[in-house]
């Protein structure tokens, strides 16, 4: 279809790929294309009240504001998201209000992640068979793509992009690494080896315009990724690079992992002879004062313990009676947490061949390309 | 002892409701007769909510004959026909910032308080934290040596709950982060280092004219000289939040997050050491009660308050002039051709609308 005269309407637009949706839209030529924001807070939408976008405020899981927001605009780009719980209630309301308002295309923002955090061998291609998963997010995002063909077949021309991970500008992938390496908290889950399956958000974006432009699109759920195979220990490696003082990051099994779990637990949940002794203790006292008591409070005592210095430790460990040698291995070595390790254990690279031969879709941003795309932004945004 | 200063307050936003109305509740020489908001309810329940004893009103010309004093924090654009209405009706106005959306605007408000000799303050309650005047004194002490220039930062994540939202309607807000936050900055480095000779100011503006990043280089011609400042502001990014000027024998910091205290940096026999200094004796209270007190003084004894309409046409101006002469920010990331993304041969993301940055950077003048 020809979508460069209508008005096209964006969810999520304060976000990290709405937002970068709304600039393309804007490079694309205004006042050709008026772009249509949807906002839930007002306050986060800095970013793109700089641009002439029309800010409407609304709520996915509010109809009504949908209706008042969508206007007349005829495209939409769902990128929108709100809690786990409300992905299917949200998506299936702005499929109605879009459907009623009689919109010609509608891109549904979906993502890989429908196969699960780890997805398993044998989910390379689209057609692979969809099994629940366990986790909300993933779980909720398949349920949403099914609303989304049931609108399909009722005559709302849709279209589905599974990206995976959605990386570049203002991506919390990236910030929030920097952020872990500054402080140690990355490692090498067996070698780094695991499937990345970047997707850096303008080839998306690429995606998006060919699924607006190309009917064969249509009714179909395309993976969207950079078609590189970019391992988790080359993402990794390449923000090392750009810190002056990288951090050493050591490689760490499954095995070693979920070990480290196991003793962390034995020594502050598994015993209640030990837990008793570490709440008499009297550096269980001091460290309470320093600390918020929340749930994490657990998993942050086991934090400080290993903080100590070695001395420290060794005092506090004798005092609460456990085997040094568990603890000695545990404090050996970051453990990273079960969505960590979770998403960087897949094997599995997408393939993005069904896009490129049904939309001629090309990834046009290299990794090393857009590496050095955020490397400049980072410097721009201070975290550098 | 003197009656209290009767006072009404316009507008029931998000700075009322964190900084006026407790400034107003602790004052012992101010009556509030009313709160002031279209949004009937809104005052109501604030009134309920802070135990207060006020009325609630929807028209402030409703209560103008009652009152000696407003404290104006209604949307920016509405801030120079409100002020002219309260100063016709001889009430005297302490106007949120910014004064105006235009320095016009604020020089007319400004001429029409001198003419009615009432007294117009500028809500600039930086001014008021200790750090402002110690900084003064730092620098007029010669604790520096003597000064080669300043870095001013603020940023983080927008995050200001207005209950108007007027903040990203241009025609409503005025400006972007500039004018937003920077008038906060330039009132504070045009009082310390004197008027602004030349500048170079960048932001991010694509368009709709509220900016979210500015980077802005000045040159003072005061008192102590030729001073070089760079200034930079962001409504997305963290940034280090803090002013700091260099001097030859020392360097002075203000953290934005405590500006009671002025960090004084230099070398110790090679050593980087740093001490903290305080003004002793300094009124206790928030900045916006220190500012209050000002302008209850600044009534009582027909004086000039800490920061008159003038400072703010001073301010104005200088961000006119910043307006006219912007170039856009650099944001290589974000000028990506699409000339290989897409089959048709159509494009996304070419750089029609994204005005190239013609670099003149020259310091203008």
């Amino acid at each position: 279809m020809n979508w460069r005269n209508e008005t096209v309407f964006v969810t999520g637009a304060t976000g990290f790929i709405g937002g970068r949706v709304c600039e393309r839209m804007m490079q694309a030529g205004v006042p050709q294309i008026k772009v249509r924001a949807l906002v839930h807070g007002m306050h986060r939408a800095a970013r793109i009240a700089r641009m002439p976008v029309e800010l409407c405020p609304g709520d996915l899981l509010d109809r009504a504001s949908l209706r008042q927001a969508l206007g007349e605009a005829k495209v939409v780009i769902h990128c929108g998201l709100g809690p786990a719980s409300s992905i299917v209630r949200g998506t299936e309301n702005l499929l109605a209000v879009a459907h009623a308002g009689g919109v010609k295309r509608f891109i549904h923002v979906s993502t890989a992640a429908i196969y699960g955090i780890t997805p398993p061998p044998g989910s390379e291609s689209e057609d692979a068979p969809l099994r629940r998963t366990g986790d909300p997010y993933c779980d909720n995002k398949a349920a949403a793509e099914k609303v989304v063909l049931n609108y399909g077949k009722r005559g709302l021309p849709v279209v589905i992009l599974r990206p995976s991970i959605v990386w570049g500008p203002y991506s919390a992938w990236s910030t929030r690494l920097i952020d872990d390496l500054r402080a140690w908290r990355v490692a090498f889950i067996e070698s780094g080896h695991g499937a990345c399956n970047t997707t850096y958000v303008d080839n998306l974006i690429d995606a998006m315009v060919l699924g607006l432009e190309d009917d064969r699109a249509l009714n179909q759920a395309f993976f969207i990724t950079d078609g590189e195979r970019v391992s988790w220990g080359d993402f990794i490696r390449a923000h090392m690079a750009l810190l002056e003082a990288p951090p050493e990051v050591r490689e760490i099994s499954r095995a070693e992992i979920e070990a480290g779990r196991g003793r962390s637990s034995g020594l502050l949940l598994g015993s209640m002879k030990a837990t008793a002794r570490v709440a008499r203790s009297k550096e269980f006292r001091q460290m309470l004062m320093q600390i918020p008591l929340t749930e994490a409070a657990m998993k942050k005592a086991w934090t400080w313990i290993s903080s100590l210095p070695p001395e420290k430790r060794e005092r506090l460990r004798a005092h609460l009676g456990v085997r040094r040698a568990a603890a000695k291995s545990a404090n050996a070595k970051f453990i990273p947490d079960a969505v960590t390790e979770a998403t960087q254990s897949t094997t599995v690279f997408f393939s993005i061949e069904k896009a490129r031969k049904m939309l001629g879709y090309e990834p046009r941003i290299r990794f090393a390309d857009g590496m050095k795309l955020v490397e400049q932004w980072l410097r721009y945004a201070a975290y550098l | 002892m003197t009656e209290p200063v009767r006072l009404a307050i316009l507008g029931c936003g998000a700075i009322t409701r964190s900084e006026h109305i407790p400034a107003v509740s602790a004052h012992p020489g101010v009556h509030l007769v009313a709160l002031v908001d279209t949004d009937l309810p809104r005052a109501n329940a604030l009134i309920q909510n802070r135990g207060l004893s006020c009325k609630a009103v929807t028209d402030y010309r409703e209560v103008l004959g009652e009152v000696d004093a407003v404290i104006n924090a209604l949307p920016n654009h509405l801030h120079v026909s409100t002020n002219m209405d309260c100063l016709r009706a001889g009430v005297h106005v302490l106007c949120e910032k910014p004064l105006a959306i235009t320095a016009a605007g604020a020089r007319s408000c400004t001429e029409f308080a001198d003419e009615k000799k009432l007294v117009l303050g500028v809500g600039m309650n930086r001014r008021f934290a200790a750090s402002h005047p110690l900084l003064k004194l730092v620098i007029e002490e010669d604790l520096l040596g003597s000064i080669q220039d300043y870095d001013f930062q603020y940023g983080g994540a927008f995050d200001w709950r207005s209950a108007s939202g007027f903040y990203f309607d241009r025609a409503k807000a005025g400006g972007g982060a500039l004018l937003d936050f920077g008038v906060h900055m330039l009132d504070s480095v045009i009082d310390w280092f004197g008027p602004v000779s030349a500048f170079d100011y960048q932001d991010d503006d694509w368009g709709s004219g509220i900016e979210a990043n500015l980077f802005l280089d000045v040159k003072h011609a005061g008192q102590f000289g030729d001073i070089r400042g760079h200034l930079r502001l962001s409504r997305t990014f963290e940034l280090k939040n803090r002013m700091l000027v260099r001097g030859s024998a020392a360097s002075a910091e203000i953290s934005v997050h405590d500006p009671e205290v002025v960090v004084i940096h230099r070398a110790l026999g090679g050593a980087p050491v740093s001490e903290t200094l305080r003004l002793e004796k300094f009124p206790g209270g928030s900045s916006y009660c220190r500012q209050l007190d000002n302008f209850v003084q600044s009534i009582a004894n027909r004086g000039k308050p800490e920061v008159d309409g003038w400072q703010a046409v001073r301010v104005l101006e200088l961000i006119e002039s910043c307006y006219a002469h912007k170039r856009r920010i650099a944001e290589p990331w974000a000028e990506i051709g699409a000339e290989t993304g897409t089959k048709s041969g159509t494009t996304m993301g070419t750089t029609t609308g994204t005005a190239t940055v013609t670099a003149n950077s020259e310091t203008r003048t």
